[in-house]
């Protein structure tokens, strides 16, 4: 979790700094007086950079992920429920009956 | 289905439940989810919420299925009376409800009122002629008084109604096996893997069926089967030792006239070296016992 966490601030920092830049570049084209045309490229770049950061961030902090390939062995098949709708109650167990002091109150 | 995941889970939560660590509502909706017959221990820590005032309510809706889940394990643990009370409870808050109502008999069966029982659930189908909840317990209360043919009879008239119900058939299949009725066994296993054909666990019956019947064709289908159970369901060591039991039965029978494929040939000496793969790692005392059941197999 460490290293996902790591890039994770990585990522929200380099947001964060891209926002900042923007709010620069707009407070400078005030005082120039040019028509806003679109975000300077290294913006886009640190938004993109971050993004990808982010994404990683993630997929790779809250946790491992399962498989769901049928075939791993952890998602193997091992035994079939019970039939319970078939159960039967005069079975072997009733002649060992648990303790008796359980009870509803 | 019960994954090797989920049964790590269950495993653990019911160490934690019994040594006092929490985790005993997770644990029964698990059981209850994975519908696993663990019944006394339902019972002894259903009991331990149902009877603390606090941790039921915080239960909300929830409180009532667990009343029921409850009362059917304690009338499998032959505890009537702690049954009776929790129905009790359960009939105050749902008068008239058929579930309720299916539970009432559920407890004439567990105490062994046959014909009460049957007639309450009479009842209950005539008001429902479909439910069936109501009639599979009446197949399971004919094979609980020991009437296999009625149980039969009866299963497979629920059958042709409801055809689509892969627990009854594996149900049937599996009476079928206990009188030894193995052709009309394979059928039921037939609908089986049509209905889940990604169970490996049914592929694997199936297969043991048709090894028991024998014949050259039964084998051959068996073997498929064997590896088919392989192929879907990852390790298995019983399917490992049916491909070695199938190709020694089939080699026994086909002698003199040997045209095996090597495709054949080739499967039957890499299930033996799966075998001992799997023995080395698991059980490596009883590897020498594994190597001389191969040999006698001529394999």
């Amino acid at each position: 979790m460490g290293a996902g966490f790591l890039v994770g601030v990585i990522g929200v920092l380099i947001l964060s700094h891209a926002t900042y830049s923007t709010i620069q570049y707009r407070a400078l084209l005030k005082i120039t007086e040019e028509e806003f045309s679109g975000p300077p490229i290294d913006v886009v770049i640190e938004l993109i950079i971050s993004l990808v950061l982010c994404l990683w961030a993630a997929m790779a902090a809250p946790g491992k992920f399962k498989s769901i390939h049928p075939q791993s062995e952890e998602n193997r098949v091992i035994a079939l429920p019970a039939n319970l709708d078939f159960m039967i109650f005069n079975h072997r167990g009733k002649i060992f009956p648990l303790e008796t002091e359980l009870k509803l109150k | 289905m019960v994954t090797r995941r989920e049964e790590e889970e269950v495993n653990r939560l019911e160490n934690q439940v019994e040594n006092g660590g929490g985790g005993v509502w997770e644990y029964l909706c698990l059981v209850h989810k994975l519908k696993l017959r663990r019944s006394d221990m339902v019972l002894k820590h259903g009991l331990s919420i149902l009877n603390d005032k606090k941790k039921r309510s915080a239960l909300g809706p929830e409180e009532w299925t667990l009343y029921e889940q409850v009362a059917v394990a304690a009338m499998d643990c032959q505890s009537n009376d702690a049954a009776k009370d929790c129905i009790k409870v359960l009939q105050r808050k749902f008068p008239g409800s058929k579930r309720v109502g299916r539970l009432e008999a559920m407890l004439l069966e567990a105490r062994g009122l046959w014909s009460e029982a049957e007639n309450a659930y009479s009842s209950l189908l005539e008001e429902n002629p479909f439910d069936q909840v109501v009639h599979k317990r009446r197949v399971a209360m004919a094979k609980a008084q020991g009437n296999t043919s009625a149980a039969i009879d009866w299963l497979n008239k629920y059958l042709d109604l409801f055809m689509a119900d892969h627990e009854a058939w594996r149900e049937l299949a599996e009476i079928y096996v206990s009188l030894q009725m193995y052709k009309q066994a394979v059928f039921c296993y037939e609908e089986l893997i049509l209905s889940q054909p990604t169970v490996p666990l049914h592929h694997l019956a199936y297969a043991d069926v048709l090894y028991t019947l024998g014949g050259l064709e039964n084998l051959q289908t068996a073997k498929k089967y064997y590896a088919s159970t392989i192929d879907s369901g990852g390790k298995s060591t019983r399917a490992l030792f049916g491909i070695c039991l199938c190709t020694s039965a089939i080699g026994q029978l086909t002698k003199g006239r040997n045209k095996e494929d090597k495709d054949s040939l080739e499967l039957q000496s890499l299930s033996a070296m799966a075998l001992e793969k799997d023995y080395k790692q698991r059980a490596p005392s009883k590897v020498s016992v594994l190597s001389s059941t191969l040999r006698s197999l001529k394999i």
